[in-house]
């Protein structure tokens, strides 16, 4: 890609995240994604030491870096019905989006696991047919069952990450891991909403 | 390359105002103009704009260097003597550059020419980085450029880390000042100091008016505040000829631009370029008005004053008659007359000139501006591009 990835503005109160439609090959890199700790020791491709270190990381990582709430209805407005949990975050309580997944994001965080939750209604790409996005569009959707928990049986997965991406996998028929690099990997943090207020201004 | 034709969105204004781009319209006259779009290719945009693009800057610092060595140069260029030293000491010191913009000639076919290079004091940054971005995303959405097109503009990301690579120890107090009166070049710096934040700094903003200087021989801003590093809009050239001019090398001040900037934000820099590499494949033949070999030049040619921006004070000749001219007050300090481009862009009774960007020295954005004559001025139209999937 030969533009940047995102555009925050200060001034302007805005930030914008570019949209990748289609994932050419210019991403050979593989992203592995798992919904749970169990599904990556099932898969495989990991040791059982790097599944924990892993699923740490991203455990660690949600709680340092999701956005926070004070009700649950205010975070379920974005990441949809049971989409969200509480935590107890320096002695308060707030709730935050739930670790849908993590995802090892080789070469592009210092092999460091990232978090990933539920996608947002602005999150997910325009026509994306993913329960969870249709699920987060619909904020009347209630009872699908539960979002996480179940291993999902579709073959594509959208997720958010902490930085407000989208991202989709792919899971082969019956695998437990999935690849980000296989298919459409879609950012997207809502145009023109004003997805995070910065705090520190320029004096000018 | 191509001229696409597309329906500007309707709430178009609405749009770019949400980023906080306030001058689209400019006495009246469309500045911002998205009823069109340049498409290329990925090709065109890597091997004829982004490659000569760094290749022409590393030319540059090869120029620098003989420069500071040959004082004949730096008096052709009109530089004030009193002021090689402090250039030359900025340049030993590696002082980091920010931005600049190259303006090329490019039509799609054979390589860019070299029109002149804005190494100094660039605008139009804004609606380069954020505005034309956000078209582009816009206009995927809405279907009326190809789903998987892209932008050579990753301006944004470029501006914020050079700004943390400025200045050691980072995070540091940054300055940005431009004058007074001018909404674009207020623009410009209130972008740049967006980012100057995004990048961890302490960024203040005092017109340049407003600078003062204090016993100790440090500039201040309006506040009385030190100034240790100053992001300034105002050409080098009328800094050194101004009475704070004297105060430069003892104010202990590191600028960006940095003073070096100076040899190369100089049109006379087109014919020393073409003297240190003649027939360069990105050069267009270029001398110094008066120098003999100016009639070798093609009949159809250009002067242009060493100080002028915007197209001020340009004339476009045809064996010596007047095809085109843009007035202006620069000219005072010399001329130098290059051959017209032939590969300008021309679609649709309109003419285009690129403009590549440069961020710590790295080709990495592009913005394309239009007008009905063949000179560039800063009332022709901003048109977005993008690559073609």
């Amino acid at each position: 890609m030969k533009r940047s990835s995102q555009i925050g503005l200060a001034a302007a109160g805005v930030l914008l995240v570019a949209t990748v439609w289609s994932m050419t090959s210019e991403d050979p890199q593989e992203n592995l994604v798992y919904n749970s700790l169990s599904d990556c020791r099932a898969a495989g491709q990991l040791t059982a030491q790097q599944c924990e270190t892993a699923f740490s990381e991203a455990t660690a990582a949600r709680l340092k870096d999701a956005p926070k709430f004070q009700s649950q209805t205010a975070c379920e407005a974005q990441y949809g019905a049971n989409g969200c949990s509480s935590a107890s975050i320096g002695g308060a309580q707030y709730f935050i989006p739930a670790l849908a997944g993590f995802m090892l994001a080789r070469g592009l965080s210092g092999g460091q696991a990232q978090p990933l939750m539920p996608p947002t209604a602005a999150t997910c790409p325009p026509g994306s047919t993913q329960p969870e996005c249709q699920q987060a569009r619909s904020s009347s959707s209630s009872s699908s069952g539960g979002y996480y928990g179940g291993s999902s049986s579709s073959r594509s997965r959208a997720y958010s990450t902490t930085s407000g991406r989208s991202i989709t996998a792919a899971f082969s028929p019956g695998a437990r891991g999935g690849s980000t690099a296989a298919t459409s990997t879609a950012s997207r943090g809502g145009f023109g909403s004003i997805a995070r207020s910065f705090s520190s201004h320029s004096s000018s | 390359m191509r001229r696409v034709t597309l329906p500007p969105r309707p709430d178009w204004v609405e749009q770019v105002e949400r980023l906080g781009f306030a001058f689209h319209t400019i006495d009246g006259e469309t500045y911002w103009d998205e009823s069109a779009a340049i498409a290329f290719t990925l090709e065109e945009i890597e091997r004829d704009i982004e490659a000569p693009t760094e290749a022409i800057e590393q030319l540059c610092f090869a120029f620098i260097e003989k420069a500071l060595d040959h004082e004949e140069i730096l008096t052709k260029l009109a530089i004030p003597a009193e002021h090689w030293d402090y250039i030359r000491s900025s340049w030993q010191r590696g002082e980091r550059n920010l931005y600049g913009r190259l303006d090329l000639a490019y039509d799609g076919r054979g390589p860019a020419k070299l029109l002149e290079y804005n190494a100094d004091t660039p605008t139009a940054l804004f609606e380069s980085s954020v505005v034309q971005w956000d078209w582009l995303e816009q206009a995927m959405a809405r279907g009326a450029i190809p789903r998987g097109s892209d932008q050579f503009n990753s301006l944004h990301e470029r501006l914020i880390a050079a700004f943390q690579g400025l200045r050691e120890p980072s995070p540091y107090r940054l300055h940005l000042t431009c004058v007074q009166g001018s909404p674009e070049d207020k623009g410009t710096v209130d972008y740049l100091a967006d980012c100057a934040v995004q990048a961890g700094l302490d960024a203040r903003f005092t017109y340049i008016e407003e600078l003062g200087l204090l016993t100790d021989g440090r500039f201040c801003d309006g506040a009385n505040q030190p100034i240790e590093t100053l992001f300034k809009l105002y050409p080098w050239e009328w800094m050194f000829r101004e009475s704070y001019g004297k105060a430069l090398a003892g104010s202990g001040c590191q600028f960006i631009e940095p003073p070096w900037k100076a040899i190369l934000s100089n049109k006379g820099l087109l014919a020393c370029l073409w003297e240190m590499e003649p027939g360069h494949p990105n050069l267009l033949p270029a001398f110094f008005e008066g120098d003999p070999r100016c009639a070798t030049l093609s009949p159809r040619h250009v002067r242009k004053p060493l100080y002028s921006r915007e197209g001020a004070n340009i004339t476009l000749l045809e064996r010596g008659r007047v095809l085109d001219s843009d007035d202006g007050p620069y000219g005072a300090e010399g001329h130098v007359l290059q051959d017209a481009a032939t590969n300008l862009f021309s679609a649709d009774g309109n003419y285009a000139v690129l403009g590549s960007w440069l961020v710590a020295s790295q080709a990495c954005g592009l913005c394309v501006r239009e007008d009905a004559s063949p000179i560039t001025k800063n009332t022709s139209r901003f048109l977005p591009h993008y690559i073609e999937p």
